[in-house]
């Protein structure tokens, strides 16, 4: 138990944001299967905890990049889903390029071998 | 920009919203649990799993509700909330707080007001600042002529002071130009009888100089301003009107134009109106109409008001000077440019004087119009905001008391709060919101009160005054001050409690009980508040010293020997000049009507004189013995009967009666001071008399010798006083006059009766200034008898909130006491003794704030000398007074606590806690 802690990563703040919005590009999802994907995608590596999940998903319902509906989950039940607006989509686009600059940044600085072996 | 509307959307819908979230996370939480359940395990087990990996429920739906608030606002909108809470918990310190502190604030924002209208308030014309008023000085008083704008006094720093000059004098200024772009002057034509479409009634008229509304700068509303072409001899008459007289007799200042009015039965034309906001030079004595000088307003002109030969006169003082100075020109400059020459006029026009007691010219500052009113009214107004500050400072020491024994007893609570994680900047501003909320709901009551006081003052300033211009408004000025006042006392009074309590040792703080608060800081806390008690009790004797001293000036005037009696009668003015009657057929219309007053069933006695004894000013002049000698004297004339009518005494000789009728030999009637003055222990009666400048002819012979009653002035010392028949016209021609009716019974029950013989003897005649003897004299002491209400308002008002403080402390003291005074008891401690006990320490506080305060007050007190009468600043009376007052109110504050002290049940207060 404590080992498979140690594997997962603190998400950074900002990142679930991202992590949220390009999950939802496939399409709108509940909280639940949000969480459920970014954990499954990321071969469990990524845990959304709760407590953060639903205030991240409303501030960005409030800033208009999402949206949300009541509608009837697969098993039948009444679930709120988020799907991505038209500002949602620019954002994520342009948070992702942001994101995979800095990593390929960090990455430059982390591996100095990739350099030198070029 | 769209968040802002989709968080109002949200905030609108909140609780739907609230629920929407819950329901969320309960979605969540089955699901969670479902995907459990198909690894296998217990639907119970998946539950409790699912809930547990979701954390605290409570602080997720905080934190996702949060993302939907702005974050300063919600927590402003729960301290406020918290707030109110708390003052409905603690209903009667939160009244008592906004109470005091709106009664401080209401009466320091209508105080300031009236300075504010006084004080600083510039003349509404352009460029006040570089108008100026004339005036002289002369070693010794120096009054003869004619004034009703009240502009002579005595320089405190020694000598006397005249605003008013010759005609030409006046002139003599006017050629040199080389400092004033213009000299313009004015006075009071008193009240005169306006008639316009047959309707009569008295307005108040102003003698002004061509150059006045020019010199001043203000423009017409309508028509068009007087000019230096009106104002010569045989220009048609014309006169200006003010904007208040526009609308109450024309209906508007356009339909005033033009008009053909009467002026005391004499043809004017309405040339123009005045602006609305200008009320002449004096804000004291607001004209209704505005004449020329050199315009007639009787058949005799000017005359009738300034005596015949006088109007040019050099030794006749009668008018105001104002000047406009050049630009670049200071009024030191002008004074230092003109003195020289005016001296040497001075000279030359009166050669009689000595030359040290030749006038001097005096050049001051104008933009704030004649003086009197500022004179009259700036001192006392100084006193009125010293005191109401010192109320201010009292209200924020029992706030400030209240807040700190609030502090100490929400201890726990605190302590409480910042061991479950309170930040202690969060719990810093819920204190300060709270202390906010109250000095700002004291600052916006104290407005209310601001208002209601400046009506309720300029009602006791200008004690029923129609014409008072004294128009106290609430400014922006006064308003900002006020809430300035308020939140600087909530923040002050908030803060260093809220400091003091968020930095406390929490161990200890959560182990305190109500009886057991840690020792050190308890005294120092106890300190803290003995200081502020000490100062309040302090403060609040000064403020009862300054009421029993003007209590007592009061009194001592209302028992001033008046030396006649000035119970049950009647006075009320007539002038049959305005409407016609001419010499010599005026002194037999005056008689005649008195004859019939005297017919009036219940009045006992009518006569009549120039002017009632007390409140309306006197007549003066130097009076020459035979042997040369020369004695300035006030003069009253009077008819038959006067003696009897005001019940003065006669001494010696007769009153003047039938035989002194005009032509028959002139006689005069002198006061006791008058014969000792100029003929020691002689024989006043057939001493010989003569007027010095009115009628330095005539041969007046006395006749009789009055008691000494009082003339003019209530408070000044009995002045000589040399009565005249006003039949015959040794004072200048007969004008208006007073009648006084002595009565039984109340003298305005016979105001009907008088009415109906007027108009009878001439239906054109207005009964003017009907009033009471006791009114006149009440009025010439209006700002001592406001003086003594106010402050004894005030005395009430900082010995309630002073005792209030100390009550609200010995509670707290008593309750914190509560088992230390439980083990007295239980040891055998009377309850006479523990009621000693707290009270010795009520009076120690008392005792130290008088021991404080009365060096103060002595020093102080020398502050309103010129505001007392009949008694010194350190009068021991109104201090043994205020000290033995305050002390008792102080006992019966701490006596209540300290009562409910002696019947703490021993075994409950040993069991408490």
């Amino acid at each position: 138990m404590s080992d498979k802690e140690a594997d997962r990563f603190e998400l950074l703040r900002g990142t679930l944001d991202l992590l949220i919005l390009r999950t939802l590009v496939a399409g709108p999802r509940h909280g639940h299967a949000i969480a459920k994907h970014i954990q499954r995608t990321s071969e469990d590596l990524l845990q959304v905890e709760t407590g953060s999940l639903y205030p991240a998903l409303h501030r960005l319902e409030a800033k208009g990049w999402i949206e949300a509906s009541w509608e009837l989950s697969d098993k039948g039940k009444r679930a709120r889903y988020y799907r991505l607006t038209p500002s949602g989509r620019k954002q994520r686009a342009s948070e992702q390029s942001k994101w995979q600059a800095l990593s390929r940044a960090i990455g430059l600085i982390l591996n100095p071998s990739d350099e030198e072996a070029q | 920009m769209s968040s802002f509307f989709r968080k109002i959307a949200w905030f609108l819908r909140r609780s739907k919203k609230d629920a929407e979230i819950h329901e969320e996370l309960e979605f969540y939480l089955e699901e969670e649990a479902g995907e459990l359940e198909e690894r296998g395990v217990t639907r119970e087990e998946a539950r409790r799993a699912a809930r547990r990996e979701l954390g605290n429920p409570t602080l997720v739906v905080e934190d996702t509700r949060a993302q939907w608030t702005w974050g300063w606002w919600e927590h402003l909108v729960q301290d406020l909330r918290y707030a109110c809470r708390v003052m409905a918990r603690n209903k009667s310190f939160s009244a008592l707080a906004i109470l005091s502190l709106a009664l401080g604030i209401g009466a320091n924002a209508a105080i300031f007001s009236f300075m504010d209208s006084i004080l600083l308030r510039s003349l509404p014309v352009p460029h006040p600042e570089s108008l100026v008023m004339l005036s002289w000085h002369t070693p010794r008083e120096a009054f003869n002529g004619s004034d009703g704008h009240d502009d002579n006094y005595f320089d405190p720093r020694g000598g006397y002071v005249g605003g008013i000059f010759s005609y030409p004098a006046f002139e003599l200024l006017q050629r040199n130009d080389r400092v004033f772009s213009s000299v313009f002057g004015y006075q009071s034509a008193h009240s005169v009888n306006l008639a316009f479409r047959g309707e009569a009634a008295l307005a108040a008229a102003e003698y002004v100089s061509g150059n006045y509304f020019i010199g001043l700068g203000t423009q017409p509303a309508a028509g068009r301003l007087l000019g230096p072409d009106d104002d010569r001899t045989g220009a048609p008459p014309v006169a200006v009107i003010s904007y208040a007289l526009s609308e109450r007799r024309f209906g508007g200042p356009a339909n005033a134009l033009g008009q053909s009015i009467l002026i005391n039965s004499l043809p004017f034309t309405v040339a123009g109106v005045t602006e609305r906001r200008f009320f002449g030079a004096d804000p004291d004595m607001p004209p209704d109409i505005y004449v020329p000088i050199h315009t007639k307003l009787t058949p005799d002109g000017i005359r009738a008001f300034v005596p015949a030969e006088e109007v040019n006169d050099p030794s006749y003082d009668w008018v105001v000077i104002m000047a406009r100075l050049e630009p670049g020109v200071s009024a030191a400059q002008a004074q230092a440019a003109l003195s020289g020459p005016f001296y040497e006029w001075g000279r030359a026009a009166k050669p009689e004087l000595r030359p040290e007691d030749v006038p001097r010219l005096l050049v001051r500052e104008g933009a704030e119009g004649l003086d009197s009113l500022r004179r009259q009214y700036s001192k006392p107004l100084y006193i009125l905001l010293a005191l109401v500050g010192l109320i201010l400072a009292i209200a924020c020491a029992n706030i400030a008391n209240l807040l700190l024994a609030r502090a100490a007893a929400r201890r726990r609570e605190i302590a409480v709060r910042l061991s479950i994680g309170a930040g202690r900047w969060r719990v810093i501003r819920q204190l300060l919101t709270e202390s906010m909320l109250l000095a700002l709901l004291g600052g916006a009551l104290g407005t209310g009160f601001a208002v209601w006081g400046v009506r309720f003052l300029t009602l006791l300033l200008g004690n029923g005054r129609e014409n008072f211009t004294l128009r106290a408004e609430l400014n922006w000025h006064v308003l900002a001050g006020a809430a300035a006042l308020s939140v600087l006392t909530g923040v002050v009074f908030g803060l260093a409690p809220a400091l003091q309590s968020t930095r406390m040792d929490l161990l200890q703080g959560l182990k305190e009980s109500r009886t057991g608060e840690g020792v050190g800081r308890g005294l120092r806390r106890m300190a803290a508040s003995r200081i502020l008690i000490v100062a309040q009790i302090a403060i609040t004797l000064l403020i009862v010293v300054a009421a029993g001293l003007f209590a007592r000036t009061l009194s001592n005037l209302a028992s001033i020997e008046l030396g006649f009696n000035a119970d049950n009668v009647l006075t009320f003015e007539l002038d049959a000049r305005q409407t016609g009657h001419t010499d010599p057929e005026i002194v037999d219309f005056y008689n005649g009507l008195q004859a019939q007053f005297g017919t009036i069933p219940g009045v006992r006695a009518a006569s009549l004189s120039m002017v009632p004894m007390i409140g309306a000013g006197t007549g003066a002049t130097n009076v020459s013995l035979s042997d040369g000698r020369v004695q300035n004297s006030r003069i009253l004339t009077v008819g038959t009967n006067f003696f009897d009518t005001m019940q003065v005494p006669i001494l010696v000789g007769r009153g003047i009666d039938d035989r002194d009728r005009a032509g028959a030999p002139m006689v005069a009637v002198i006061n006791e001071v008058f014969a000792k003055l100029t003929l020691g222990d002689r024989n006043p009666v057939g001493q010989r008399l003569s007027l010095a400048y009115v009628c330095p002819k005539c041969e007046i012979e006395v006749v009789g010798v009055s008691a000494n009653p009082r003339y003019g002035n209530l408070k000044r010392n009995m002045p000589p006083i040399v009565y005249l028949p006003f039949a015959q016209g040794a004072w200048g021609p007969v004008n208006e006059m007073y009648f006084e009716l002595r009565t039984a019974g109340n003298p305005l029950g016979y105001v009907h009766a008088v009415r109906d013989i007027v108009r009878r003897a001439d239906e054109r005649m207005p009964v003017g200034n009907v009033k009471t003897q006791r009114a006149w004299i009440d009025e010439s002491i209006n700002q001592e008898i406001t003086f003594a209400r106010l402050c004894g308002a005030f005395a009430l008002l900082a010995l309630a909130i002073a005792c209030v403080g100390l009550y609200g402390t010995m509670s707290y003291n008593v309750a914190r006491r509560t088992g230390e005074i439980g083990i007295r008891m239980a040891l055998g401690a009377q309850r006479g003794r523990v009621v000693g006990m707290i009270l010795r320490e009520v009076l120690l506080l008392v005792g130290v704030g008088i021991a404080v305060s009365l060096p103060i007050a002595l020093v102080a007190s020398k502050a309103v000398k010129a505001f007392l009468f009949g008694m010194k600043p350190n009068d021991p009376l109104a201090l043994t007074g205020a000290v033995v007052t305050l002390a008792s109110a102080a006992i019966l504050a701490g006596y209540m606590p300290a009562r409910r002290a002696s019947r703490i049940d021993p075994m409950t207060a040993l069991r408490h806690e």
